[in-house]
């Protein structure tokens, strides 16, 4: 072993970590090499020094701070941080969600209710203004049509809602030209009366009070506010106008065509959201008075909207007492199909559903006779004179 | 060992009384400086405290500990944040005097100052490896487990950390 290779073992060997055959060597070199002998005493002297250095001591409180610092939040701590301390995000988002759900839970009950309302109503209202209704009479139709039914009108995009505030005026006109008929005014404003009262969500002591107004009386009222200038009115856009004159000779709607030219929103939110819109333009009409030329006379476009039907006065109604409401629901579609009939729209009114249809006129006094062999079959209204397209309610009760 | 899984506090509070010293002592001569030295351990013992369950006994506790401390201390001293300053002798315990007279005491306060002052300069790896085996006494097998290095290796590396102290404190020595 050369001086080299045992000077390398000697730090093992101090620690007495050689082997046996490794320590023998080393040994063996030292005890004929005074060199390397001194530098093993060195090196021993080296490791004394070391090993005599005085432990280091962590200072005073050591413990304490670690075990502090390790310790758990106390559990009134942990629950005061999972309670209170989210909330001033918890709060925020908590009240957010429970007025979006009021809205939401608002919304849907006055949309879903709107309809059932209007058919649930007792005949007092739509009932009584057909029975007044002159025959024949389009304008006095759509004098009829309660508020509530043309309150989706409003909900069309703004340019829609012009076209038919444009379209209005011929209403009143045509009326005041066929004074033959006060009565569709006198509905028309009895109508409103309710409607509005509706909107303002007061009790519905409207209705009969209104039916007391003299029809001649609202349509020269309705005449007048046609006469008179209204500068928001006169700045019907382009579109508007064209629309208007595009409609001036086209000849009165039929009721079916009356209800496809609505030609608007049918969703009942939708119709229920315009109701502040619709009565907002009642009370400004009545305010401020307007000016209605002749060109606006024309009847609604007659493009297809047959969900507006929905809204617009039926022209028959009546109740179907049944034993078994489903199994009437089930009778009447081949009774309807045979008859050439459409079924438009089904609720769920208080008694029952309640059933809109659409019917030729000639076959109206079949589907009668049908719904006579049904159930006990009650007519609370019918219009005098019936249009080719009859538009029936049923209400289906027990 | 058991009730330190099962998070006995008590056992946990036991272990730091028993360990404090030695794993400040890495700390203190590898970092240099007391407050570090004291951040750095309190931070092994909370690792390991979060840690005690995945501590499988196949090594001592203590060996355990050491792996902890060696690891962090030198992540520190890699890392670059910790401050330069070395403390010198005043990160050092001072020898006590005991009845040693003055003129000893001056030697013995020269030679200790020359010593941390050596062991202060050693490099990193090698000081480890000198403090744990002749401060703290870990056998080589320890101090292979603990900085999971090879048998040869801490051997190796022991003899050169020595060498280097020996021809500093040569005058030390006679």
């Amino acid at each position: 072993m050369t001086c080299h290779d045992a000077r390398e073992q000697l730090s093992a060997l101090i620690d007495d970590a050689l082997g046996a055959a490794e320590r023998s060597a080393v040994e063996e070199h030292l005890a004929t090499c005074a060199e390397c002998r001194r530098e093993l005493e060195r090196l021993r002297g080296t490791v004394a020094l070391l090993r005599a250095v005085e432990p280091a001591r962590a200072p005073a409180g050591f413990v304490d701070r670690v075990l502090e610092a390790a310790r758990p939040e106390p559990w009134p701590r942990r629950l005061f941080r999972a309670l209170l301390l989210p909330w001033p995000v918890k709060l925020p988002i908590e009240a957010a969600a429970i007025v979006l759900v009021a809205v939401g839970v608002v919304y849907v009950f006055r949309s879903t209710l709107e309809p059932a309302r209007f058919y649930d109503a007792p005949p007092s209202g739509t009932t009584m203004l057909s029975d007044t209704a002159p025959p024949s009479s389009d304008a006095s139709r759509e004098a009829a049509r309660p508020e509530a039914t043309r309150a989706p009108e409003a909900t069309r995009a703004k340019e829609t809602a012009r076209t038919l505030e444009g379209a209005r005026p011929q209403e009143a006109v045509r009326a005041r030209e066929a004074e033959r008929a006060p009565e569709a005014a006198k509905a028309k404003e009895r109508d409103r009366a309710p409607e509005k009262q509706a909107l303002e969500k007061k009790s519905p002591e409207g209705p009969p009070a209104a039916k007391t107004t003299p029809a001649p009386e609202a349509f020269k009222e309705a005449g007048q506010q046609s006469k008179d200038a209204d500068e928001r009115r006169a700045k019907l856009d382009d579109t508007a106008r064209d629309v208007a004159k595009r409609q001036a000779n086209v000849p009165p709607a039929t009721p079916g065509e009356t209800r496809s030219a609505s030609k608007l929103e049918e969703s009942p939110a939708r119709a229920e959201r315009s109701q502040e819109a619709a009565g907002a333009r009642t009370r400004s009409q009545a305010r401020e008075p307007e000016p209605r030329t002749d060109t606006l006379q024309a009847p609604r476009p007659a493009a297809p909207a047959p969900a507006i039907a929905s809204f617009a006065a039926p022209d028959v109604s009546g109740r179907l007492a049944v034993a078994d409401r489903d199994a009437a629901l089930q009778n009447l579609a081949p009774l309807l199909a045979r008859l050439g009939g459409v079924e438009d729209r089904r609720f769920v009114g208080d008694e029952g559903p309640i059933v809109e249809l659409t019917i030729p006129r000639e076959a109206y006094p079949e589907l009668l006779r049908d719904l006579a062999a049904l159930g006990r079959w009650q007519l609370v209204r019918e219009a005098p004179a019936l249009p080719e397209k009859v538009r029936v309610v049923l209400r289906i009760t027990r | 060992m058991d009730r330190l899984r099962r998070g006995d506090p008590r056992a946990f509070e036991e272990l730091v009384i028993a360990y404090q010293h030695r794993v400040f002592g890495v700390a203190l001569r590898m970092l240099g400086s007391r407050a570090e030295a004291e951040e750095a351990a309190q931070e092994v013992f909370l690792r390991a405290h979060r840690a005690i369950a995945d501590f499988r006994g196949d090594a001592k506790l203590s060996t355990w500990l050491y792996a902890i401390a060696s690891r962090l201390c030198m992540n520190r001293l890699a890392s670059g944040e910790r401050r330069l300053l070395r403390e010198g002798e005043e990160t050092l315990a001072r020898i006590p005097s005991g009845h040693a007279s003055p003129a000893d005491e001056l030697e013995r306060s020269e030679r200790d100052a020359a010593l941390h002052r050596a062991i202060a300069e050693l490099s990193d790896e090698r000081r480890m490896v000198v403090v744990l085996r002749d401060l703290e006494g870990l056998s080589y097998e320890e101090i292979a487990s603990a900085l999971d290095l090879e048998l040869g290796t801490v051997r190796s590396r022991l003899h050169r950390a020595r060498m280097d102290l020996k021809e500093k404190l040569e005058r030390f020595l006679s």
